[in-house]
C-alpha cells in the first residue's frame, strides 16, 4: 500500500456512502408509495382526502414527514449523485459504450441518471409549492392541477416511479436479495400499479369541478 | 440454410504508426456450415489481408484470448457462430484493455495487475511438510472453489462494464470473482481486514453499479451476480466488525 493510504488509515466511507444511498433510496421509494396511496384517497371523495390530510396535520405527522423527506431527498442526491459520470470524457465514453452494448440494464442506469436529475429539479419545485401552500387540501390541490400544473405532475409521477423502480431493482441485484428475472417482473408490475393509481388520482383532481 | 454472403466490418488501427487514424474496413466472404468468427477471421487473413491482427490460441473457449466486440457486444470469437448473426457483422476490439492493433488487445497485463493488486494466491504461513498427509477439504468447499475458478479471464465482463470503461482502477467482475475464490478457500489465512482493504472501496465492490452487463456477457455463463452480491454482503459485515 502507498504512504498516503497508510497514514489515512482504514477508510470506510465507500461502504457508508453505499449504505446511505441504499437506505435513503429505500426510504424515498417507500415514501413515494405512501404519498401516492394517500393522494389517491381523493378517488374516494374530497371529504376522505381532507380528513386524512387533517389527521396527518393535527398529529404533526405531515410536518415531520415533509421535513424528513426534504432532508433525505437531498442526502440521496448527494450520495447517489456521486456516481454520475461528471467529466465530459466519461460521459462520451458512456454514450458510446451504452449505444454499442445495447444492454437493457445499462440503458436503465442511464435512464435513472437522467430521471434523477430531472426529479431533483421538479421534486424541489413540488416540495417548495407544497410547503409554502400548507395545509394540504383537496381544493387547493385540485386548483393547482386544473390551473395548468397537470403536465408537471404527470411528468413527475412517471419519472419518480421509473426512477424508484430501477433503483430498487439495482439495489436488490447488488445485494443479491432476490433472483433477477422474477424481481424485474415484480417491480415492473408494482410500478405500473402506482403509475395507474397516480393517473387516476390526477384525473379525479382534474374532474373535481365546482370546488 | 442457404449459405450467405457475409460482410465483416472490422476495426483497423495500428497505434504504432504515428498519424494513422482508426477506420472500419469491410471484407466479404462466403458463409460456410458451422462457421465461427474465428474461422471467418482466419479465412480473411489467409485469403484477403495478411496484415489483420487478432488473437487466438485454443479456439475452444478455454484460453480466453479471442474476446472482441461482435456487433458491439463482448464475445469469444471462437464460440460465436455466424449463423446466429445478421449478414453484416461489425468486429471491434475489447475496450478497457490496451490495444495492440486491430482486434488484438493485451488482457494479460491487465489480469496480471489484478492478481498482484488482489493478492490472488493462497496466503499461508504454514510450512510444507512432505511427510504429512494433505489436509482434507470437504467436497462442498472444493466444488465452491472449483466454481470460482472457472473464469477464463477473457475480459468480456470488464469490457461490458460501464464502471470499468471509465475507471481504470476498477477490479470488475473478474477481479471480485477472483477475490471470492480466495474467500471461500480455507487454506487462505488472510484475516478479513485484508480483504476489506482490497475490495471495499470504489475500486472494488462498492464501485459496482449493479448493471449486470458482466453477467449477461460472460461467455462461460458464470453466476457473477451471485458472487458479486456475496462479496458485497461479506464486505459490509466485515466493515462493521473491523
Ligand atoms: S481462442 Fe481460446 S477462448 Fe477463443
Amino acid at each position: 500500500m502507498q504512504f498516503q493510504r497508510i497514514v489515512t488509515g482504514k477508510i470506510k466511507s465507500d461502504l457508508y456512502y453505499d449504505l446511505i444511498e441504499l437506505f435513503s433510496g429505500l426510504f424515498l421509494a417507500g415514501f413515494l408509495g405512501m404519498h401516492l396511496i394517500f393522494e389517491s384517497s381523493i378517488i374516494a371523495g374530497k371529504k376522505v382526502f381532507n380528513n386524512l390530510s387533517q389527521t396527518l396535520d393535527e398529529n404533526y405527522l405531515a410536518l415531520a414527514g415533509i421535513s424528513l423527506v426534504v432532508v433525505v431527498f437531498f442526502i440521496h442526491f448527494l450520495t447517489a449523485g456521486r456516481r454520475i459520470p461528471t467529466r465530459c470524457k466519461e460521459q462520451k465514453i458512456i454514450w458510446h459504450h451504452t449505444g454499442r452494448l445495447r444492454h437493457l440494464n445499462t440503458w436503465a442506469w442511464v435512464l435513472q441518471i437522467i430521471t434523477g436529475i430531472i426529479i431533483l429539479i421538479l421534486g424541489s419545485i413540488h416540495m417548495w409549492v407544497v410547503v409554502t401552500d400548507r395545509p394540504i387540501k383537496a381544493e387547493t390541490s385540485a386548483l393547482r392541477i386544473q390551473s395548468g400544473y397537470l403536465w408537471f405532475y404527470v411528468i413527475l409521477l412517471l419519472l419518480s416511479v421509473v426512477h424508484a423502480g430501477i433503483g430498487i431493482y439495482r439495489q436488490f441485484i447488488k445485494w443479491g436479495w432476490f433472483p433477477r428475472k422474477p424481481l424485474g417482473y415484480v417491480i415492473g408490475f408494482i410500478s405500473i400499479f402506482f403509475i395507474l393509481l397516480g393517473f387516476t388520482a390526477l384525473f379525479t383532481f382534474l374532474r373535481a369541478g365546482g370546488l | 440454410m442457404k449459405n450467405r454472403e457475409l460482410t465483416l466490418n472490422i476495426f483497423r488501427y495500428d497505434p504504432n504508426i504515428p498519424g494513422r487514424e482508426p477506420y472500419m474496413q469491410p471484407y466479404s466472404l462466403q458463409e460456410t456450415e458451422g462457421m465461427t468468427i474465428f474461422i471467418a477471421l482466419n479465412q480473411i487473413r489467409e485469403n484477403q489481408d495478411p496484415s489483420l491482427k487478432f488473437d487466438f490460441v485454443c479456439r475452444a473457449a478455454i484460453c480466453g484470448s479471442c474476446g472482441m466486440l461482435v456487433n458491439g457486444r463482448p464475445r469469444l470469437a471462437c464460440k460465436t457462430l455466424t449463423r446466429d448473426l445478421p449478414e453484416v457483422i461489425t468486429l471491434m476490439p475489447l475496450p478497457v484493455f490496451k490495444l495492440i492493433g486491430d482486434l488484438s488487445v493485451d488482457t494479460g497485463s491487465w489480469f496480471r495487475q489484478l492478481s498482484i493488486k488482489t493478492g490472488a494466491w493462497v496466503h499461508s504461513d504454514k510450512s510444507f511438510n512432505p511427510n504429512c498427509q494433505e489436509e482434507r477439504m470437504s467436497n462442498e468447499t472444493a466444488l465452491k472453489i472449483y466454481e470460482a475458478e472457472r473464469c477464463i479471464e477473457c475480459g468480456c465482463c470488464i469490457a461490458g462494464c460501464a464502471t470499468a470503461n471509465i475507471r481504470d482502477d476498477f477490479l470488475g467482475a473478474a477481479g471480485l470473482y477472483k477475490i471470492a475464490r480466495f474467500m471461500v478457500d480455507p487454506r487462505d489465512e488472510r484475516p478479513e481486514e485484508k480483504y476489506f482493504d482490497v475490495v471495499s472501496s470504489e475500486e472494488g465492490v462498492f464501485g459496482c453499479l449493479g448493471l449486470m452487463a458482466c453477467e449477461d456477457n460472460c461467455p462461460m455463463e458464470l453466476p457473477l451476480q451471485v458472487q458479486l452480491a456475496y462479496v458485497r454482503r461479506k464486505m459490509a459485515l466485515i466493515g462493521f466488525r473491523v
